[in-house]
């Protein structure tokens, strides 16, 4: 193995990089691109949903009832209509998500501490929302109850800790929001980092299909060194978005980064190292860059998407899926991630997918350079 | 091959066959060339020129037969032989991102020259191929002649014992293709081996020997100069007053093999010129062609392949 060699073709490689628009703008911007796309359209924050009153009652208690659940800025009061079918109308155009629809007797059942004759219409078609509004308007709900009750408890001379023994109070932890962004964005961030096996794949395609390739074999470069310098600079310009994607996500999506940023550094080299190799895996074995790029998307990108544990847990997953999810970088990195950004737990917890990463690492490379032949044909 | 030639030999092919699904693109060659030879590979497309080069550049699997080059065995030592030949494919390509020294230099880097040489020679090489002035432009930017030699020049630049050139010239203009082949020349007279395939007869007579391949076999291997030797017949040269008329002519005369056209000159290929001269010219006269002259002419190079190629497909043994 000679070092001179290696640096050749990385030299040769990051000049390639750095001269060929294309291939720079694939290696340095996309990852980002693709982050700000897919944290925007897979994960939806609501902030309100508009909402429709249909109040049967018309008594002084129903109309302080629309007043309380519509004073918050979740839920905004699009309507107050008169019949059932106006409702139906505005749920089917999409002008309000749920709607909220008081019984004549209302009143006349609360005070008489009977029940709530209320019912909560939500559309279906669109679950995010409709659950923001069960979630938010269930929550009101039981406010106005029970300030309702702790009047008529009063007056009755009970105290409200009576009735209600057990205080419920829930905390998420690294997470205290609940926001999908936070858990998700460092998902993805594992994901979009892997981009540059594209480009590892495409390069040795690409100099199979201009015949340089062909000029390389002729030559007494090893193979080993072959493809190590062709990595190394997909690696180095990796890393250069594995600063990026921090800063990226901390001010522009507000997610905390509570790790150790070196440790994450550290390991993120590793799983560059890994997924690169599958890249360079796919390079040997594909002639053209078109199917390269296919492969790509089939080996690499595809169960990223679906089998690393980012949407899906894992756990969730049938036994055959869960072995093939072990085999892929982006699993155990988005652990890493995770692990990093929310949780900020170090070696000790993260060690073994730090060897798995290295294994894959290693294992794919020497598959690869195994495959590699200095031959044509 | 004679014993001599057979112990001195650079390059040495025995039985040498490639096949491809069954087919034999390369079929039992036997080949032989000495140091220091300028070796011309003739053949037309598909013939198994590309083939031949790859095998011997370690580029290809052999499928049976034997071949040393430059002193180490094709199978079973490649990579001794890789260091010490310079190899062009015929769709040679360089980096395109890269300059002309960059090119330059990754190449003598992947071959190990020595770093103090590497200054020296670069220079040497740029002036060589007369691209010192476009040193710093980068390879996409070149003319297709420059990119020949611009390649030709990587191919050098750890100095090979041997030159294996898969068509060189084809696609390059014909000002750019006589400095290729100049350079060619002198570096045949500086001791290098070149054995370079090419499909332009022209290029065939600059060579020492040639051998020609035909549907994987080597037909023939000698000088040029035997080579038109071996043609049956002699050429004759007219030049009629109505060509077109005179071709449909003398095609069926006895005696006369083939005939060629360049321009408004005919070449007739026939038996024995002294004999045939006047026949010719009388059945001209009769049909009222003019013939101001008719002269016997030295056999080209390509009349003598065609000649030969017309031969191997009607089934004649050379």
């Amino acid at each position: 193995m000679s070092w001179r060699n290696i640096r050749a073709v990385m030299r040769k490689e990051i000049q390639h990089i750095v001269r060929d628009r294309a291939t720079l703008i694939l290696v340095l911007i996309t990852p980002t691109v693709l982050l700000l796309i897919m944290a925007y359209a897979l994960t939806v924050e609501l902030e309100y949903i508009p909402v429709a009153v249909l109040d049967h009652d018309r008594s002084s208690i129903s109309r302080k009832f629309v007043q309380q659940v519509t004073a918050g800025e979740d839920l905004d009061l699009y309507a107050q209509v008169d019949r059932f079918d106006q409702i139906e109308m505005m749920l089917v155009t999409g002008e309000i998500k749920a709607a909220v629809i008081i019984a004549p007797n209302f009143s006349q059942k609360l005070l008489a501490l009977e029940g709530l004759p209320m019912q909560l219409i939500i559309d279906g078609t669109e679950p995010e929302s409709g659950n923001f509004a069960v979630d938010h308007i269930a929550q009101r709900v039981e406010q106005f109850i029970r300030e309702v009750m702790s009047k008529q408890l009063q007056t009755s001379g009970i105290s409200e800790e009576a009735l209600l023994p057990i205080d419920l109070r829930l905390r998420a932890w690294y997470n205290p929001g609940l926001r999908p962004r936070v858990d998700l964005i460092p998902g993805l961030i594992s994901m979009v980092l892997g981009f540059p096996a594209l480009s590892v794949a495409l390069t040795l395609a690409h100099e199979r299909e201009h015949g340089t390739l062909e000029q390389l074999m002729v030559s007494p470069i090893g193979r080993a060194e072959l493809l190590l310098g062709k990595m190394i600079p997909y690696v180095i310009v990796g890393l250069a978005n594995v600063i990026v994607m921090p800063v990226l996500a901390m001010l522009w999506f507000a997610i905390p980064f509570n790790g150790n940023f070196v440790l994450f550094f550290l390991l993120s080299a590793l799983f560059l190292f890994a997924i690169l190799s599958m890249g360079i895996i796919i390079g040997v074995f594909m002639r053209t860059q078109a199917a390269a790029l296919a492969l790509s998307f089939l080996l690499i990108f595809f169960p990223g998407f679906f089998l690393t544990g980012i949407f899906f847990p894992i756990v969730a997953m049938p036994e055959i899926m869960r072995m093939e999810s072990l085999f892929l970088p982006g699993t155990h990195y988005a652990v890493i991630t995770r692990g990093v950004f929310l949780t900020a737990i170090g070696m000790d917890v993260l060690w073994p997918y730090a060897v798995m990463l290295a294994g894959l690492g290693v294992v794919f490379t020497g598959v690869a350079a195994l495959f590699f032949r200095k031959r044509l044909g | 091959m004679e014993a001599g030639r057979e112990a001195e030999a650079i390059i040495t092919v025995h039985d040498l066959t490639r096949e491809f699904d069954g087919r034999r693109a390369v079929d039992g060659l036997d080949l032989s060339i000495t140091p220091g030879e300028l070796f011309g590979l003739i053949g037309p497309d598909g013939a198994g020129k590309t083939t031949t080069l790859r095998l011997l550049a370690g580029l290809l699997k052999v499928s049976h037969g034997e071949a040393q080059v430059a002193g180490f065995d094709l199978l079973s030592q490649p990579e001794e032989i890789k260091p010490r030949i310079g190899y062009m494919a015929q769709e040679f390509s360089l980096y395109a991102e890269l300059t002309v020294t960059e090119n330059l230099l990754f190449f003598s880097d992947i071959y190990g020259v020595d770093p103090e040489k590497v200054n020296e020679r670069a220079e040497r090489l740029l002036a060589f191929a007369g691209l010192q002035e476009f040193k710093s432009r980068r390879a996409q930017h070149l003319s297709g002649g420059m990119k020949k030699k611009l390649a030709l020049a990587c191919t050098l630049i750890h100095e090979p014992e041997i030159l294996l050139l898969d068509e060189p010239t084809t696609g390059v203009d014909p000002v750019s293709r006589r400095e290729f082949w100049e350079i060619l020349t002198e570096l045949n007279l500086s001791g290098t081996t070149i054995l370079v395939s090419t499909p332009y007869m022209d290029e065939a007579d600059r060579c020492e020997r040639v051998g020609l391949i035909y549907d994987g076999r080597l037909i023939i291997c000698d000088t040029p100069a035997a080579i038109r030797g071996k043609l049956p017949g002699e050429v004759l040269e007219i030049r009629p007053g109505d060509w077109r008329a005179a071709r449909g002519v003398v095609t069926s005369l006895p005696g006369v093999h083939q005939v060629q056209t360049y321009g408004e000159a005919l070449h007739l290929i026939v038996d024995s010129a002294e004999r045939r001269a006047g026949e010719i010219k009388a059945a001209l006269m009769e049909k009222g062609i003019e013939v101001p002259d008719l002269n016997p002419v030295p056999p080209r190079m390509e009349e003598a392949f065609i000649s030969l190629i017309h031969r191997i497909e009607s089934g004649v043994q050379v």
